[in-house]
């Protein structure tokens, strides 16, 4: 993944994070994977398309995702209904929405797809030939990590 | 009697033979390109033509020259030539290129070759397998060779070639037979096993090496690794051979390095790297550098390229999965006083101080990227990989130069560290100390 990518994505994810959370986030060592990975329950994931190929998936456990839309919403979500699920896309859409921005002012065209939300117990998202960037976040609610898979176009 | 049989089977055998060369049931329009002769099923050839004044599309792979209207159908086109990295002449805009529209399932699209000769008729048992260490052309995508008229023509297989599908994962058989015959992945694997000595010293030393800087020794630096273990040995008391710390393997490996790490190359490295490669093929320059580091050797290369090929399209992929040192390439500055002159007219001055030019920065893409993972790079003309291999354990030692094989075109090179030697064959070593270029051969 080319290095200009790296800071808009790590950038806006702790940005957007803090400002919806209102609450100190850390962020983690980033590192690399190839290998199939397993997702913690709830997975939001963002396709890129233009000079490049890719997509962005937010990862995060079930009680993580909740006590997000909760935080976000001001009330308390307790299941996995229709508004929480749509918050969790919303954030997201937020996040992958600034650092394609962000990307935008450095000469660099992006577009993006609309979000899509899975949630689900024991999956695992396998593209072996794609080599993922890991931003992992812990937050008060919990740890989510952004796993950004994008690969220039041959 | 036994004259007699011999004398009756004979004729028998030629009169089989001729009738096998006479029955024609496959017939394949011939055409050449890069001065060979190929084959393609008629079948799937719906009509020749000459067309000139593709529709360029942006984006798309480099061998798609574009498309075009043929009678109100829309159809890609594609380069052949471009696609196997053959030679191929530019023609100006006006001029007609030769034209093979092939049909495939529903598909309909343009090759363009050399020259497209005729129909030729063949019998379908004359058709011969073909040699797994063949040139130019990925032996997956050949169906077979046959010979007609003295001609040897090889047929390609255009459904695997062109085909939508994703390959099975399981290999085509033609593929597994080139996998048995390869001639370099069997060598690597020989190669590059963990050398061992009975020296249980310089045994112990490999071990340290590699726990405390994952630094492997194997065939790629052997050589080097037991001249330096004499020397090391000679000049320290017995009881204290040993590394015992990191420090003590960053010293051993002192002599390791090649020169111009962690800087520019200096004007006389430079012209001694460039004077070990081979001629640039084309007008584009494809490389790969695994292990830029903080990208000093990207930049000195790119530079190098650029003045060599002043016309030329440079592109490098730079990657290193150190993050840290990969974030600051891209926007690297540089003092005055530590850039040799040559790079001076290549540079532009900042806020900080020096930076490359927009052109030098274009042509390279600095990734985060773990070549332990796949790697995405295109077909390269250079692989620039200095002291990167030998930082690495066997095992990925051995997978990172089957990548190098791989994405190295014919005639290409990889640059080496000083003190390393690319133990495969079907690889030229041009150059003297300190470069070791190696050139693939064909």
């Amino acid at each position: 993944m080319r290095v200009e990518y790296i800071n808009p994505f790590v950038e806006s994810a702790f940005n957007v994070m803090r400002e919806v959370l209102n609450v100190d986030v850390k962020r983690g060592e980033l590192y690399l994977k190839s290998t199939s990975m397993p997702v913690m329950g709830v997975a939001a994931i963002v396709g890129l398309a233009g000079d490049v190929e890719g997509r962005v998936l937010f990862d995060m456990d079930r009680p993580t995702a909740l006590k997000i839309a909760s935080a976000m919403n001001g009330e308390d979500i307790t299941t996995m209904d229709d508004l929480a699920k749509a918050t969790i896309t919303e954030l997201a859409n937020m996040i992958t929405a600034q650092a394609v921005t962000k990307l935008h002012e450095l000469g660099f065209r992006f577009d993006l797809t609309p979000p899509a939300i899975f949630t689900g117990d024991n999956m695992e998202v396998s593209n072996q030939d794609v080599e993922a960037l890991i931003v992992p976040m812990e937050t008060p609610q919990g740890k989510v990590e952004i796993n950004v898979a994008i690969r220039e176009r041959a | 009697m036994s004259v007699q049989t011999a004398d009756k089977a004979q004729p028998d055998a030629r009169d089989e033979k001729k009738e096998r060369a006479d029955k024609v049931d496959f017939k394949m329009v011939t055409f050449s390109l890069g001065g060979k002769e190929y084959g393609i099923d008629i079948m799937n050839v719906k009509e020749i033509a000459n067309a000139s004044r593709f529709t360029y599309v942006p984006n798309a792979a480099p061998f798609v020259r574009g498309v075009y209207n043929l009678r109100g159908d829309i159809i890609s086109i594609i380069d052949l030539r471009t696609m196997f990295h053959l030679p191929a002449e530019r023609k100006n805009d006006d001029s007609l290129e030769s034209l093979l529209i092939l049909r495939i399932d529903e598909h309909v699209f343009g090759i363009i070759v050399d020259n497209i000769d005729k129909v030729v008729g063949v019998s379908r048992a004359g058709i011969q397998p073909p040699h797994p260490i063949f040139g130019d052309i990925n032996v997956k995508y050949i169906k077979g060779i046959i010979e007609n008229q003295g001609k040897l023509f090889i047929i390609l297989n255009v459904e695997k070639l062109f085909s939508l599908k994703k390959e099975s994962d399981a290999p085509p058989p033609v593929a597994r037979l080139a996998a048995a015959f390869a001639p370099q992945a069997p060598a690597v694997d020989q190669a590059i096993v963990p050398v061992t000595d009975g020296n249980v010293n310089a045994d112990f030393i490999m071990e340290t090496l590699f726990a405390f800087r994952r630094f492997g020794v194997s065939a790629i630096n052997d050589a080097w690794f037991r001249a330096r273990f004499e020397e090391w040995s000679s000049t320290r008391k017995a009881t204290d051979v040993q590394l015992k710390e990191p420090g003590e393997a960053d010293e051993f490996l002192s002599t390791f390095y090649s020169p111009c790490n962690g800087e520019l190359w200096s004007e006389e490295y430079s012209a001694a790297v460039m004077a070990a490669l081979p001629p640039a093929q084309s007008k584009s320059v494809n490389v790969w550098n695994p292990g830029c580091g903080k990208g000093y050797e990207t930049y000195s290369l790119a530079c190098a390229l650029r003045l060599a090929y002043p016309e030329a399209r440079i592109k490098i992929w730079a990657n290193d999965s150190d993050l840290l040192a990969i974030s600051m390439a891209a926007n690297m500055v540089f003092s005055a006083e530590n850039v040799p002159e040559m790079y001076r007219d290549l540079m532009v001055q900042g806020r900080n101080g020096l930076t490359f030019n927009q052109t030098v920065r274009d042509s390279i893409f600095f990734e985060f990227h773990d070549v332990m993972n796949s790697n995405p790079v295109p077909p390269v003309d250079l692989i620039l990989s200095r002291d990167t291999v030998s930082f690495l354990s066997t095992a990925d030692q051995r997978k990172l130069l089957a990548d190098f094989n791989e994405k190295t075109k014919l005639g290409g090179a990889v640059i080496l560290g000083a003190n390393e030697r690319l133990p495969m064959d079907g690889w030229n070593r041009t150059g003297g100390e300190p470069v070791s270029v190696y050139v693939k051969g064909a």
